[in-house]
Order: C-alpha cells, then structure tokens, then sequence
C-alpha cells in the first residue's frame, strides 16, 4: 500500500523522467518511431493548400513538398489544417511536426520557433475590385481593408495605412467574401494567396491585384525551437529538391502557365554547397 | 516544458491598451445588447401572452426559432447571409458604416431576446390571474394592465435568472470576434500573436471576464436586495 504522501512524490518523479526522455529524443527519432510525419497545412488556400472538391483531401503546392519530405523519411504522411492563429501554438505544443502553411519568416517568430529556408519568396500586395480606383495603399485612408487574424499582412496594413480599419476574419476566402458584399473594399495579403483567391472566383476578371509591394514574405517551413537535426534535414531535403528538379516540377505543376495560378518561376533557392 | 512565463510582457507596449480597447468594445457591445434583448424579449412575452393569435404564433415561432439554433451560425447568418436580401442602396450606405459591430448587436440581442422572453414569461405566469382580471374591470387596457401591475411584479421575480442571461451574453459577446469586432478575445488573440505568449495573454482576458461577470452579478444582486427589497426577507 502507498502512503498517501508518497503519490505526489512518485509522480513527481515519473514526470521529471519523461520531461528528462523526451527533451533527448529528436523530432526525427520521434517520427520514425511514430511511422508518420504530421504536418501542418492550409485547407482554404488554394494553390498552397486547399480541400480538393472531388477527392475531399487537402491538397496543394505544400501537401506535396511534405510528401516529399515523408517520402525521403521513409514514413507516412499525415496532413493536419491549421489557421494562421493557430499554427504556431500547435507547433509549439507539439500537435504537428513542422508548418507548411504560407508561414512567414520573421524574426519575432523566431523566439517561439525555428525556420527552413525560404521555398516561396512572396510580396503582400492588394486585391480590389476592378472598377474601385483603388490602386496603391494610400487610397485606402479611411476605408475598410479584410485580412486575417494572426497574419503578418494585418500587422503590416496597420503600419503601412494607419488610418485605414482593418476588418480581421479567420480565413481569406471569407475576408474576399466580405469584400464581395463590399463590406470591404480590398483584401490584402501575399501576393500568390490573392492570386489563389482572385482565380478560383466564378468571375476573375472582376478583380485585380495592385499596389507596392508592401512587404516581403519570404515563406519558410516553421520547425520546432531547438532542434538543429531535424531542421537540417529540412533545409537539406528542399535543397535536394531543387538540384533534381523536383522542386521545380512541383511548382510547375501549381504555378505553371497551364494552371489558374500561374507565377513565372523567376527566384533561386539559397543554395549550400 | 520549454515555456519561459513573461507576464510582464503583456503589459509592456501597447498590449495594455489593446486589452482595455478590448474591454470596453464588450462593454459596449454587452451593453446595448442587453438593452435590445430585455425590450425584444418584453415585447414578444406580451405577444405570447395576448388574445391575438397571429401575434401568440410569432412569439412562439420566433422563441423556437432563435433558441434552438446556434449563436455563431446566426452571428454568419446576419454578417454574410443576409446580403443578398438586403436592397443596394441600403446596403451601400450600411457597409461603411461598422456593420461589424451593429451585426454583433443584432445577433446577440435577438438571441438573449428568445430566452428572455420565455423567463420573463414564467414571471408573468407565477402572478395571479385574478390581478389582470381585476386590473381589466377596474377599466385598464390590456397594455395598461401588463405595464403598470403585472410586468413590474414579474421583473422582480425573475432577475435571479435574468442575471444568469445578462452573463450569458457577455459571454457569447466573444463570438463577435468570428466577424472581426475587436472586442476582448480578439484583443488577447492579437497580443498571442504578436507575443506568442498564449498563455499569459488568455489568463488576462479570463480574469478581466470573470471579474466583469462577478461585479455585474453582484450589482445586480445588490440593487434587488436593497432597493427593491424582494425574495430576500
């Protein structure tokens, strides 16, 4: 029989031991042993990662770089949606492997987390409605611009627009929604998600994308704080990737002229020698 | 663990600021809902309880309605699906105007308005008949009688649950931030995603609602038991 004051003592104990187990074990032990890399992705940004209407996956230019990284894992993949509020948080605790989901590579972000090198080097720009003369973020003073929360693109619409209101929604296709019953009068983020957004409209023409470039995104794959090994393996797998011409297939296969989504390849990825 | 607390964080900068921006749009937005909700909700008890049969089916098709629905579907309901109903030149002046925050009064009065209704209802029920009956002979319309003998006995009757609503909504007030109100738990998402410090940022919004529902609740309690001098003997 335990005494009743021995039970805390021993659970302390047994809680030390496996915060002690698993701070030595990498990420890369931890999913080969699991047979699964979990990663977080966009399920409503098409081309980047999207729910596809027939097969009811999520699908998309990230999903499949993921793919590529389980391939070369030898495990399986298993794809988790995220928001952009939520993905750091779940990284963080340890729900999803790695972020593949349009993250931005920010130096704020990096007390929270570690990042791949850039795959997508994207620019945040406006998407309006064609006949609005709306063509730069001064002619926003005043007027009511859509994002979503947790963006890198809110906070930089505030700086670059103070007096303009930022309406912050959970997703962009509702922030373009609300920009269709004009509610608001444009959508600002990267740049390739506006493009995503514009052409999967039953009518792309009525929209455009304008303005500056109002700041630099370059996306990395977000990796947890701390783990230099299995960040290597990122880094390394996506510069692999590059050299065979995989990456590049890939993006043609999203981002190619026969794709709604079509962005000229026209960037080269920092390459180690 | 690798999670280093920073409390003082949260208070640095603007973040202060934007928790208290935050909390005083709940207030406002609690506020005015409340007022809505307690005269839409009078008004559909006194339909509910007239001779008039049209007037009995809409209270009753209206309460059934707004109850047995989800909040945050009708808050979408009223921000992105009523557009379509909704004439042009209406709509254009509307949207300049913060929609977001007039949506979220709506949505919020019309479904407290529901609950209201029906406890207020079971107020008015627990009056004897015999008051508004002898309140009509005495010459009083139906009106009369409700606003001057009954409905002021059956609002005492009824804070206890009453209160219970009012904390309700400040509660779902938080809901308003699906469609971009910048009220509390959207100030502490913010200042989690500039921070990253989720935890410290959610443990103030709990505080700064729990102390906002416990003062209400006790201001609530405190006017009944000295002012009104009800339940309490």
């Amino acid at each position: 029989m335990l005494k009743m004051w021995k039970m805390p003592v021993l659970l302390l104990i047994a809680s030390l031991f496996m915060v002690l187990s698993t701070a030595h074990a990498g990420k890369l032990d931890e999913i080969k042993a699991r047979g699964a890399l979990v990663a977080g992705v966009k399920d409503s940004q098409p081309p980047f990662g999207y729910v596809d209407e027939n097969s009811r996956q999520i699908v998309g230019f990230e999903p499949d770089l993921c793919a590529a990284l389980a391939k070369k894992l030898g495990v399986k993949l298993e794809l988790k949606p995220i928001t952009s509020s939520t993905r750091i948080p779940m990284l963080e605790q340890g729900a999803i492997d790695l972020i593949a989901g349009t993250l931005t590579h920010q130096i704020a972000r990096e007390e929270k987390i570690d990042f791949s090198i850039t795959y997508f080097p994207a620019v945040q720009k406006l998407l309006v409605k064609a006949d609005s003369g709306i063509n730069s973020v001064a002619d926003l003073a005043g007027k009511k611009v859509g994002s979503a929360k947790g963006s890198t693109s809110e906070q930089n619409i505030k700086n670059a627009q103070p007096d303009c209101t930022v309406v912050s929604f959970e997703t962009y296709p509702e922030a373009f929604l609300a920009m269709k019953q004009g509610k608001v009068v444009a959508v600002t983020t990267d740049a390739p998600i506006l493009l995503g957004i514009r052409n999967s409209d039953d009518n792309p023409d009525d929209w455009i994308i304008v303005g500056e470039d109002i700041a630099a995104e370059p996306y990395g794959i977000g990796v947890p704080e701390n783990d230099s090994k299995f960040r290597d393996f990122v880094n390394i797998t996506l510069m692999e990737m590059w050299r065979s011409g995989e990456y590049q297939a890939l993006y043609d296969q999203w981002f190619g002229e026969q794709t709604k989504f079509h962005i000229p390849l026209n960037w080269t990825m920092e390459l180690w020698p | 663990m690798h999670y280093t607390f920073n409390w003082s964080l949260i208070f640095s900068g603007n973040y202060g600021q934007w928790f208290l921006d935050g909390l005083v749009i709940t207030l406002q937005l609690s506020g005015l809902s409340i007022f809505f909700a307690l005269l839409l909700g009078t008004l559909l008890t006194i339909m509910r309880l007239s001779d008039f049969k049209p007037l009995v089916w809409f209270s009753v098709g209206y309460i059934e309605f707004f109850r047995n629905t989800p909040l945050v579907v009708q808050i979408f309901f009223w921000y992105f699906g009523s557009d379509p109903i909704l004439p042009d030149f209406f709509k254009q002046w509307l949207y300049q105007q913060n929609i977001e925050f007039a949506t979220g009064v709506i949505a919020l009065s019309t479904y407290t308005a529901a609950f209201i209704a029906e406890e207020l209802r079971s107020g008015i029920l627990s009056i004897p008949k015999t008051q508004l009956e002898a309140s009509r002979a005495t010459g009083l319309t139906f009106l009369q009688a409700m606003s001057y003998v009954i409905l002021p006995q059956a609002f005492r009757i009824v804070i206890p649950p009453l209160i219970s609503q009012f904390l309700n909504l400040i509660k779902n007030s938080s809901l308003a931030m699906t469609i971009g109100v910048m009220e509390l738990t959207y100030m502490a998402r913010q200042v989690e995603a500039h921070t990253f410090h989720g935890f410290e940022a959610f443990t103030v919004a709990t505080l700064m609602y729990l102390s906002l529902s416990l003062l209400v609740s006790l201001g609530i309690t405190q006017y009944n038991k000295k002012c009104l001098r009800v339940g309490y003997q």
